[in-house]
Formats: C-alpha cells, sequence, structure tokens
C-alpha cells in the first residue's frame, strides 16, 4: 500500500478530456464569471443534472455548463437515505431500476470515487393481508421482470433481521440484491469527472432569469452573467416549477417535506434496509455504521420550508423501538429534512415541454429521484445526443396533464 | 501520573468500587466515572474511526467524544457525564484485541500521509468490492446494547415565564435575577452537577472569600434555588421545534423529556473547551485545559506531575491561573506558547512536547484554548451568529441589553464571546435583569 | 503514531483532509462538511466546528466574518430512541398499539 494517497492527483492526469489537456483538480468553480455560451445549460447541480452532464460529457458533447444554486449537495441529493431498489409496481420502473442498481455497482470504478454501495436487500413488512396482497401483486410483476423478491413469513423476515419484534408482523417481501449507498460522493464523482470532460460546474450560482430567444435557444440570467444555451434542462427537482414559470410552463409538481434521521454509528448488524407498509417506516445501516431513517408523516399539505420537528422524531422513535426493541438505548444524533418532489400522477415528468423542443424537463420523482439519477441520466444524455428516445421521454411528457398522452400504469409504490 | 488530593478526599463520603476494563476502581458516587478512571491511571478508552488512534478523555464536559465507553450494556456512553454508583463497569470500544493494543493501529501507519477514502481502491471491481466489505466490519463505534430499554415515565410538560439554558456563572447569575424580579424561572443544565465553568476555575474569590469554584457553584446554585428558580440538572436541551403555536424546547434527562414552553429564553451555555492545532494532537495525554482545571478544582485530581500547559495569548490569565494552582498542587508546570509547540510526542499516553526551544518532558498537556462558543441552540433558534476567532468561535451576536436577533431570545456569558468565568456572572446579572424587566 | 494534525477528533479529519478538499474545489462550509466527514460523528461539530472554520477562512482567503456555520439541526446532543418515544407529538397510526 502507498503510505497515504492524499497526494495522489494521478488519477486526474489519466481522465484527460480528448485534447489531452490536463485538468485542474478543483472541480468546483463558486466565484467568476459563467461562459458566454454554451450548447446545453443544466440548471439545478443535484444528482440528476450532474448524472446528466456527465453522460454527456461521456459521450462527447462537453459543451454544457451546469448551474447550482447553493452549496453542492444543498438540494434533495444531499438529504436523502441512499435506498436503492427494484421493488416496484410497474415494469418499466423495475427495469430502470435493474439498470440503475448495475450503474451503481460500478460507480466507484468507473467513476473513482467510492459510494459504499452495498445490496444487503430491502424488507417490506405487512401488518395486514391487504398488505400481503399488494406486496404479492407486486412480487409477481418484479419475478416476470427477473427480479427475485420473494414473500416471506413473518419467523423467515427474523432470520434475515432477529431484531424484529414479531408482533402484528403477517409477512415481508424480500429482495436481496436491494441495496444502500451513500449519497453525496455520487455527486462529486459525476462532477470530478464531467470537469475532467471540460464541463463547467458553478455553485452558489442561482439562475435568475430564463427567457427564450428569438432565434432559438436561452438566455440564462445568473448573478455572475447571462449564459446564451442553444437547450436548457430543468434538473431543479423540486423547484422545477419555479424555474419552468419564468418562461410560461406550467409544472405541476409541488414538494412534500419528509424528515429523516441518523443514529451514532454502531458496529454492523443490520443488513437489509426494513420498511413498514402502515407507516412508510424505513430505516437502514450506512457503511458509517448509522442507523438512518424515516417515517411519513401525513397531512402536512406542500411546503418548501426543510425545517424540524419534535412530531418528527418521536413518530420514528415510537414506531421504530416498537419493531426493533434493542434500539431503545440507541441514540440519534441528527435530524434533517428533504423535499419529496410530488407529482399527480406519481410519475416522473420528462423531456421535451410542449411548445418548448429546446426545454427539457426531469422532476417529479417522487423521492426516488436519487436511486433513479444514474440510468435517466444516462438515457438522457443519449437522447440529446441523437439516439432514439427511450420511452421514458414519451410516455412521462408535460403535456400528458392536459390529455396530450395516453395513460399509462400508476406506480403505487412511491415509499421513501 | 495522575493522583487524587488528600486533603480533598478526606472531605467526602465513602468510597466505593468501580469497574474498568476489568480493574476494580477507587471512586466516589459524587464524580463521574471519567474522573475516577482518570485517577486510576486509565489511558486509552477507545480507538478512532478512521486512522485508528488512540482516543481518550479530552473535554470532561460531555461535548467531545473522546470519552465514549460502553457501559452497563448501553454502547457510546460519555463516561464524564456518567455518575459512579457501585458496580458500575465500563469497557472500551471499537478495537481489537483491546483498545491499548489496537492491531487496526496500523492503519494509522500505513497512511502516514493521510487516507482520501473517496478514492481508495477504486482501481479494480474486484479490490473494490473487498475495501467495501472490510471499511462496512470496521465501521461503527459500540455494538448493540444488551437489552432492550425499560419503559420510561411520561413527558413532563412545563410553562414558565424564563427558561436559562446553561448552569453556569452567566446562567446561574441569570436565572437569580429573573426569579429574584419575581419571574417563574426554570433553569436546564446538562452536565452531571450545575456550576459549569465555575467549577474548572482556580481563582479563589476575592469578593466572596470563598475558596475554590466548586465552592461558589454550589453557593450559587443554592442562592438560585432559594430564590425560587426551578433546576433541571442533566437535562441537555436537544431541539427548538415548531409545535405549540410559540414554540417548545425539549429537554432531555436520563429517563424523562420535558416540553418546555416560555415566554423569554435565555441562552447562556458558554463555550466548548477546543483543542489547538499541533502535530499529533490528539494524542491522549493532551486534554483541555479547562478539563485539567475541572479535575483539580472539582475532583481534588492531580492530572499529572509535569503538565505542560499550550496556550494561545488571549487566554494567558486562565492558563496563568491554572498553570499556579497545579503548582500550588505540587506538580512541574512549563508553559509553551502555541506558536512554539512542535508537536506532542508519546505512544499510548503523551510523554512530551517539542518546541521550538528544545523538548518539554510531561505526562499532561492541558490544551488552552479560546472556548468556543456553544451556539447550536441559539443558531437553531434563528439566532444571528458571527464567526469571530478571537472570540472563540461562532458567538451569538447580542444588543448592549443581551437580546438576539430573535425575538424573545437572548444570550450572555461566553456564548456571546469569550470574557471568561470572573466577567460571567456579571454579564448574566445584567441580562437577567433586563430579561425580567421585559416581561 | 503516524504525525498528523486533527482537527475533527470525531471523525479523523486532520488539516492535510482539509487543504485536500479545498484544493479539489469543495470550499463552502457545507460542502467540505460532507467531503471531509467533519462535524458529522458524535459530537456534531462541538469541538471542531470552530477551529475548522477558522482554517477555512485562511486557506479559501475569506473575512471570517463571511463564513456561516453549517446547519444546527436536532438533536443538541445524542438522544436515545427511548426518550424521544414517550413524545406526545408522536402521530399515531391507525394500527398503533397504544401505551403498554
Amino acid at each position: 500500500m502507498i503510505p497515504g494517497n492524499l497526494d495522489d492527483d494521478d488519477d486526474d492526469e489519466s481522465r484527460a478530456d480528448a485534447s489531452g489537456e490536463i485538468r485542474l483538480p478543483a472541480t468546483l468553480e463558486s466565484s467568476g464569471p459563467v461562459p458566454a455560451t454554451a450548447e446545453i445549460a443544466i440548471v439545478g447541480g443535484g444528482v440528476v443534472g450532474l448524472a446528466i452532464a456527465y453522460y454527456l460529457a461521456r459521450r462527447g458533447l462537453h459543451d454544457v455548463v451546469v448551474l447550482e444554486r447553493g452549496y453542492l449537495a444543498e438540494g434533495a441529493s444531499g438529504r436523502n437515505g441512499g435506498g436503492v431498489r427494484q421493488q416496484w409496481s410497474t415494469e418499466i420502473n423495475i427495469r430502470l431500476m435493474q439498470e440503475s442498481v448495475d450503474l451503481c455497482r460500478r460507480f466507484a470504478v468507473d467513476l473513482g470515487v467510492n459510494v459504499w454501495f452495498r445490496q444487503g436487500g430491502y424488507l417490506f413488512l405487512a401488518r395486514t393481508q391487504k398488505e400481503v396482497a399488494r406486496l404479492e401483486k407486486n412480487i409477481d410483476l418484479q419475478n416476470r421482470c427477473g427480479v427475485h423478491t420473494k414473500m416471506l413469513s413473518p419467523v423467515a423476515a427474523q432470520e434475515i433481521v432477529p431484531e424484529l419484534n414479531l408482533a402484528g408482523i403477517v409477512g415481508a417481501a424480500y429482495n436481496p440484491t436491494d441495496g444502500i449507498l451513500f449519497p453525496w460522493p455520487f455527486l462529486w464523482g459525476y462532477a470530478r469527472q464531467a470537469a475532467a470532460h471540460g464541463v463547467r460546474i458553478f455553485t452558489q450560482t442561482p439562475v435568475n432569469g430564463l427567457a427564450k430567444m428569438a432565434g432559438g435557444g436561452y438566455e440564462v440570467v445568473t448573478a455572475r452573467g447571462t449564459v446564451k444555451a442553444r437547450r436548457v434542462i430543468n434538473a431543479t427537482g423540486a423547484w422545477s416549477p419555479q424555474l419552468a414559470k419564468m418562461i410560461g410552463v406550467d409544472v405541476p409538481t409541488y414538494p412534500i417535506r419528509h424528515e429523516i434521521c441518523s443514529s451514532e454509528p454502531l458496529k454492523p448488524f443490520l443488513r437489509p434496509m426494513v420498511s413498514e407498509l402502515s407507516s412508510g417506516l424505513y430505516c437502514s445501516q450506512s457503511m458509517r455504521g448509522e442507523i438512518v431513517g424515516g417515517v411519513t408523516l401525513p397531512g402536512h399539505g406542500s411546503t418548501y420550508a426543510m425545517g424540524s420537528t419534535l412530531e418528527f422524531l418521536a413518530t420514528y422513535a415510537r414506531r421504530l423501538v416498537r419493531l426493533m426493541p434493542i434500539l431503545g438505548d440507541i441514540k440519534i444524533l441528527r435530524q434533517w429534512a428533504g423535499p419529496y418532489d410530488q407529482s399527480p400522477d406519481g410519475n416522473p415528468i420528462l423531456g421535451a415541454a410542449p411548445d418548448h423542443p429546446d426545454f427539457f424537463l426531469a422532476c417529479g420523482f417522487v423521492g426516488h429521484g436519487f436511486m433513479m439519477a444514474p440510468i435517466v441520466g444516462k438515457l438522457y444524455a443519449e437522447y440529446l445526443t441523437g439516439e432514439k428516445p427511450h420511452e421514458i421521454f414519451e410516455r412521462y411528457t408535460l403535456g400528458r396533464f392536459d390529455g396530450g398522452g395516453d395513460s399509462y400504469p400508476k406506480e403505487d409504490f412511491n415509499i421513501g | 501520573m495522575p493522583r487524587r488530593l488528600p486533603s480533598f478526599d478526606a472531605a467526602r463520603g465513602p468510597a466505593l468500587e468501580v469497574r474498568i476494563a476489568d480493574s476494580s476502581v477507587r471512586a466516589y458516587a459524587d464524580e463521574s466515572i471519567a474522573a475516577a478512571a482518570i485517577a486510576a491511571g486509565a489511558r486509552v478508552l477507545s480507538r478512532s474511526l478512521k486512522y485508528h488512534r488512540p482516543r481518550t478523555f479530552f473535554c470532561l464536559e460531555g461535548h467531545c467524544s473522546g470519552c465514549l465507553v460502553r457501559l452497563g450494556g448501553v454502547p457510546n456512553l460519555r463516561a464524564c457525564q456518567a455518575p459512579c454508583s457501585a458496580g458500575a463497569e465500563i469497557e472500551g470500544q471499537n478495537a481489537f484485541p483491546s483498545a491499548e493494543v489496537d492491531l487496526l493501529g496500523a492503519v494509522d501507519f500505513l497512511f502516514s500521509r493521510g487516507l482520501d477514502h473517496h478514492t481508495l481502491m477504486t482501481g479494480s471491481s474486484m479490490l473494490n468490492r473487498l475495501a467495501n466489505k472490510v471499511v462496512r466490519q470496521l465501521s461503527g463505534l459500540g455494538k448493540l446494547p444488551a437489552h432492550a430499554a425499560t419503559q420510561l415515565p411520561d413527558v413532563a410538560e412545563r410553562s414558565i415565564d424564563v427558561c436559562v439554558i446553561g448552569a453556569g456563572p452567566a446562567g446561574l447569575a441569570a436565572a437569580l435575577a429573573c426569579a429574584q424580579a419575581g419571574r417563574s424561572t426554570l433553569l436546564v443544565d446538562d452536565q452531571l452537577r450545575p456550576g459549569g465553568s465555575m467549577r474548572a476555575d482556580p481563582r479563589a474569590s476575592a469578593t466572596t472569600q470563598m475558596g475554590t469554584g466548586r465552592e461558589r457553584a454550589e453557593l450559587a446554585l443554592a442562592q438560585a434555588i432559594k430564590a425560587g428558580v426551578s433546576v433541571l440538572s442533566r437535562a441537555t436541551a436537544i431541539g427548538f421545534f415548531p409545535e405549540d403555536d410559540d414554540g417548545v424546547l425539549a429537554v432531555a434527562a436520563p429517563e424523562q423529556l420535558h416540553r418546555v414552553k416560555a415566554r423569554a429564553w435565555i441562552w447562556a451555555t458558554g463555550g466548548y473547551p477546543v483543542n489547538l492545532p499541533f502535530t499529533d494532537n490528539d494524542r491522549p495525554g493532551v486534554i483541555a485545559a479547562r478539563a485539567v482545571g475541572r479535575l483539580l478544582v472539582d475532583h481534588g485530581i492531580l492530572g499529572g506531575d509535569k503538565v505542560c500547559v499550550v496556550e494561545v495569548p488571549e487566554v494567558a490569565d486562565d492558563a496563568a491561573v491554572l498553570a499556579q494552582a497545579l503548582g500550588a498542587a505540587g506538580a512541574d508546570v512549563v508553559r509553551v506558547p502555541l506558536a512554539q509547540a512542535l508537536g506532542a510526542r508519546g505512544r499510548s499516553w503523551v510523554t512530551a512536547v517539542d518546541t521550538s526551544n528544545g523538548r518539554v518532558d510531561c505526562d499532561l498537556v492541558a490544551v488552552a484554548a479560546i472556548p468556543s462558543p456553544a451556539s447550536e441552540g441559539p443558531r437553531q433558534q434563528g439566532c444571528k451568529v458571527t464567526l469571530d476567532p478571537a472570540r472563540g468561535g461562532f458567538l451569538v451576536v447580542v444588543d448592549d441589553r443581551g437580546r438576539t436577533s430573535t425575538a424573545g431570545v437572548w444570550a450572555c456569558g461566553d456564548v456571546t464571546g469569550y470574557i471568561g468565568p470572573a466577567r460571567a456572572a456579571d454579564d448574566g446579572a445584567r441580562v437577567g435583569a433586563n430579561v425580567a424587566g421585559s416581561l | 503514531m503516524a504525525r498528523k494534525i486533527m482537527i475533527c477528533r470525531c471523525e479523523d479529519v486532520t488539516l492535510a483532509d482539509l487543504e485536500h478538499c479545498v484544493t479539489r474545489g469543495y470550499k463552502d462550509i457545507e460542502e467540505v462538511k460532507r467531503y471531509t466527514g467533519f462535524g458529522t460523528g458524535p459530537c456534531q461539530g462541538k469541538e471542531c466546528l470552530a477551529p475548522m472554520a477558522t482554517h477555512l477562512a485562511r486557506l479559501t482567503m475569506v473575512e471570517p466574518a463571511k463564513i456561516r456555520p453549517f446547519t444546527s439541526r436536532p438533536p443538541l446532543a445524542p438522544t436515545p430512541i427511548k426518550i424521544l418515544a414517550r413524545a406526545p407529538d408522536a402521530h399515531r397510526f391507525d394500527d398503533d398499539p397504544g401505551d403498554e
């Protein structure tokens, strides 16, 4: 082993871009003017925006600028619990996530940054026969797609998680290849590689104005200057309606606050992500050993405010200590919150906006945008560089809300 | 070597026995397990997460992570806030085979220039899978508890005029002033016993002719209680939440949660002892100067025979007082300005400090830095803070009456910028009177 | 012990780690926190936030008054789940068993 790899920036040199120019190690720009022009301006430096930027750069499109309004990981990308699952209720989501899981597995080696992806499985617990039926229906579809989820008896579930209190549990769905990752390194990895290929990434750079230009393209106005971009991608997640409104596009998504917390670090004991359907409780053990989890608090309407409540801590603690009593003396270290980007039908909004063939949307992921970002980023880059668009860009258009598309199955497994 | 001062112990009740890593150790009911451990010569308690460097006591105030131990089958407890009781048993954590001799300490040498765990072993998928497995096994501090927790009493609800958080010199004085002005007052303090920095202050007070900080703390507490202040001890303000119209302060006591509503809030949380930047400043035996003072004043324990005080000029007065008191208790003391301190030496305990004027042999290093304003609570209530290194860190900005930028929220003492225990009481009294007058 | 200047004791973040992070372009205190891990351990920055912020001001050549702290979040000290579980603020779901 080498004595310390902190001084080792050799790997930057090995990833020189096509022109052979060695990139500087700094990945982000938080000062200085934005470029005057760009082929593509991506507004939003979260995982979706950065994944698209990375895959674009990989496909040879380097004239891209990413504009993040705050610090890197300020939005939902920095606030989620890192869950990655293939247990969905629609075939398209199952298949997308199968590909995303594969990309997550390869991320560390492909992008040179550890994301600690661990496939310990996902265990969904049912407390009623109705919940069991719901799980069984989904399992059937998952199995047909090649995802080997199984229905387990409570006792069999306890073999996987010995700490479970089985009182009231009637069954469980388990897929061993679902997993957990650490979200922040995804952003560093995508950003670093995109920047190494010439993409400019600006932080602390809010977009204050957006205007369509007469001859085509958009003026993207920031405090660091204006970028004239031929195409714009709205990757602002829960804030997508605000950017779209600047050009008169109505995006009907709205933010729902979800709170989450983490415990002190413990030696490893919990293999899967455990989730209880009746309350939306979920928890998993991160690579640092912390138990990270949340619960769904109903009845709070839509808000961008990301403060913390006692209601959350109490609800989570109460459900968790009932589900895994041995955790009673474990301490919570920190709670925070992030926005679920809720769409009217539970499906995302992708593709170009009506009347704006060069303004693209990537929102409405209802709390699972992170796990979908690798595959969505890859598919978007293919689409934007001339490939035939994947069906998600035709299926999930914004126009569908005006009766502009066929009605596709709604995803009903939009849990945290 | 640390030792107990016989004159101090003579005034105590009977000794009892606690067990520290399989050894029986003399302790007293009025002290923390950390104090008993230090007096008995306990050294390394655990290993750090990334480099597996030996970890042990630092602040002795429950705010760092130096003294985390497993106690009574519960992981990650702060030994400095755990009271001694007969038969209590503590074990170290996160080390194999023991905290003293930890094989994984090799990581520290292998990565002597530093470890960027982000890029480590990303060269091949096989190596990366292995790295993931190993890192997971190495992760975490304590193991799961031995038993499920017992049921707890119901939550207590409090509704009062003034809630003061922090029973150090400023908080005690502020609470006293409010109570004397007829306001119902609750004083919340997170330490084993109230008194804050007074219990670490070797200054004899000229005005009251009280001997030690410990005596002054107990007098101030008695005065406050007599004036009608309700004191919640061993209770931590864990957050100000938006529930219940005007918000509620959640306070966690060892076996109960309190929900507190107040018309005015006074943050008197003081400052945290912090470390200073010199090489190997995390070596066991490098302890906050205030912790050394606390051991002496509150516990009658001399932390070492040869003490090296590493200090910054802003706290020279405090350092001088500590050095003088340690000397009077029988230690050799050398004071070294930070600018001259090059690094600490030793393996499982400090043995010397290298300075630009040569090596100073020692068995304890007392780090005298400017305490960092404990402003998490005010920040959570939306109060404006400013980073001022000369006054310790992120201090709470207050006007000349003690008001923060949030309505109904006040602050006094070191949390508004370090002023030291000698001046904090006056500041607390002044702000307390202002708060009482505002209601 | 190999020679290091430790700034964050909980997460083993050294001064060299901070310098490395800033060189990579992560300069906002929130970015530094996430990249180095400082302030994310059991003490949640009580011991290291002020020293880190002061070093960061120096390394990025920014006036200290311009550096803000990272977001302060509850709980302000590690709090056992069993204590939180008793709060009346908990939402009761339909299948809540009630207090034993």
